[in-house]
């Protein structure tokens, strides 16, 4: 089967003054239709500027290949492509809920009112039924993300990159939301690759769990994650659940030390903002 | 409903802190004159004041009918253009580095030197009232048109760039509506300047307006006249602002981080 979307040699080097600094090098990823794959990494190993080249906003260094479907892209082919949320939710204060969530819809060229109408439908879904008219400072942190994700799926691609999507909130509300996505996910089978901190996250979530290494970053370690679906908060606890964390927590740790070692070293970290 | 009726006696309350402190200052102003003797060529009562602008009070609110209209055709032309001129430098480094330290330079002359040369290019008429009110009026727009659109982070541009929008889609759907905060400032000290601009323009030729009103009582040494309308235009000030602040809290209430 032909993966979705696929990275083949991707680098990319800055220049910081007279020096080149290597960010990413030599990574190789493919993800089939549907997957939904975790990524975890050291800060500042790249993995910002790795999703930065997959929705097309920084071109790899030459000789990297992206293929969507099979097909070689052209750097420049990539915007619009690929739903991305950030890691701030960044909702303009001076829309609606349901402004907020057709926003990239409209971008897209969707009429206004075809658009909300969709989105209006898909109110319950987000858990952000009778708060469509409420403006973004009226909401809670996990509400907001609720409103980003949604503008993040209503941008109908078969690709969606979440960067860290629950990072900023407290643990009790992003297990809500861990469960609340999976649900989103297992009823619109997007093809999915979340960036994350956080170990746990990554085993509950995913399919693959892929290791970053430290800087320059590649694709250290793969996980098959083979804990069954649909997954409920007890799994959490599994002898099975614990069995991946331990090994994915020598891999991760292992590169966690080289990257601190390394930012004692020096302070830069170009690409990771 | 709560809330409203607690928003309702704020409002109130307020209202009536500043109705307190209005009063209190006319009193004392007409106290003032009466115990201290205060001569009418220098301060006259505040009730002769207002009778006088009472009985003057069609040809004062011509006065300011005319003022106003100038100072607004030059405060609209000089959104306008400084709007533009601020997006234009936002989306040009080299048009700001060229043309950014001129638009300061034309600040730091005083219009003044300029008026005559502008009553003979523009005449005796509403246009070189409203060309002065726009030349004052147009900068700060600029410069926080300029500001505001720089307020939009590089990451908030690289995700509407990820929904496949386009330069013009992002200045009209992110960086205007970022703006226009910080343009409603500028646009409250613009209609300030404005007025200012309008009357001084009055200054150097004029028949009609409140400039017209000020000068003509100086020279007539009617002072309470000319308190009257100094008052006129205290008030036509006033009002233009709030004006302003009214239309910013309805157009553009949100916040923008910095």
């Amino acid at each position: 089967m032909t993966p979705k979307i696929r990275l083949h040699n991707v680098s990319k080097s800055f220049a910081v003054g007279a020096r080149s600094i290597r960010t990413l090098q030599n990574v190789d990823l493919s993800l089939k239709g549907g997957d939904f794959v975790t990524l975890v990494g050291p800060s500042g190993c790249g993995k910002s500027t790795l999703f930065n080249i997959l929705v097309g906003l920084t071109a790899p260094d030459p000789g990297g290949e992206l293929f969507i479907d099979g097909v070689l892209q052209p750097v420049d082919h990539l915007l619009g492509r690929v739903a991305f949320m950030p890691q701030r939710d960044m909702l303009m204060p001076w829309r609606t809920v349901l402004d907020n969530a057709i926003l990239a819809a409209e971008i897209d060229g969707v009429p206004k009112a075809e658009a909300r109408r969709r989105t209006l439908a898909s109110l319950d879904r987000f858990g952000l039924r009778g708060f469509e008219n409420h403006y973004p400072d009226q909401l809670s942190g996990g509400m907001r993300q609720r409103v980003a994700l949604m503008r993040t799926f209503m941008f109908e691609r078969d690709i969606m990159l979440l960067d860290e999507p629950f990072g900023a909130l407290d643990a009790l509300t992003r297990a809500l939301m861990q469960r609340w996505l999976l649900e989103v996910w297992e009823g619109a089978k997007r093809t999915v690759l979340f960036i994350t901190h956080d170990i746990d996250e990554a085993i509950f979530l995913g399919d693959r769990v892929l290791v970053m290494s430290a800087r320059p970053g590649h694709i250290k370690a793969e996980l098959q994650v083979p804990l069954p679906r649909p997954r409920e908060p007890d799994v959490l606890t599994s002898p099975a659940f614990v069995d991946l964390k331990r090994t994915l927590l020598a891999a991760v740790e292992d590169e966690s030390r080289k990257a601190f070692a390394a930012t004692n070293l020096q302070q830069l970290q170009p690409g990771e903002f | 409903m709560a809330t409203r009726g607690a928003t309702l006696i704020r409002g109130l309350k307020k209202a009536a802190t500043q109705v307190t402190a209005l009063v209190a200052l006319m009193l004392a102003w007409e106290a003032a004159t009466v115990l201290f003797h205060i001569s009418e060529d220098k301060l006259p009562a505040l009730s002769s004041v207002l009778a006088t602008a009472w009985t003057g009070r069609a040809a004062l609110a011509g006065a300011v009918g005319t003022t106003l209209f100038e100072a607004l055709i030059g405060l609209f032309a000089g959104i306008a253009f400084g709007v533009l001129s601020g997006i234009a430098f936002s989306s040009s480094r080299l048009l700001e580095r060229m043309l950014l330290p001129y638009f300061i330079a034309s600040q730091a002359v005083p219009i003044i030197a300029f008026g005559a040369i502008i009553i003979i290019w523009f005449g005796n008429g509403v246009a070189s009232k409203a060309v002065i009110a726009f030349y004052l009026s147009f900068f700060p727009v600029a410069v926080n048109t300029l500001g505001g659109i720089r307020r939009v982070s590089k990451d908030e541009i690289g995700l509407l760039r990820t929904f496949g929008a386009s330069r013009l889609k992002i200045l009209w759907k992110l960086q205007l509506p970022t703006a226009l905060p910080p343009i409603f400032t500028a646009i409250r000290i613009g209609a300030g300047l404005a007025l200012v601009g309008a009357i001084v323009g009055e200054w150097f030729g004029a028949s009609r307006g409140l400039g017209v009103v000020l000068l003509t009582a100086m020279f007539d040494n009617q002072v309470t006249q000319l308190w009257a309308a100094i008052l006129a235009t205290g008030a036509t000030g006033t009002a233009l602002f709030w004006a302003v602040v009214a239309l910013q809290k309805k157009i553009a209430w949100w916040q923008t981080e910095v």
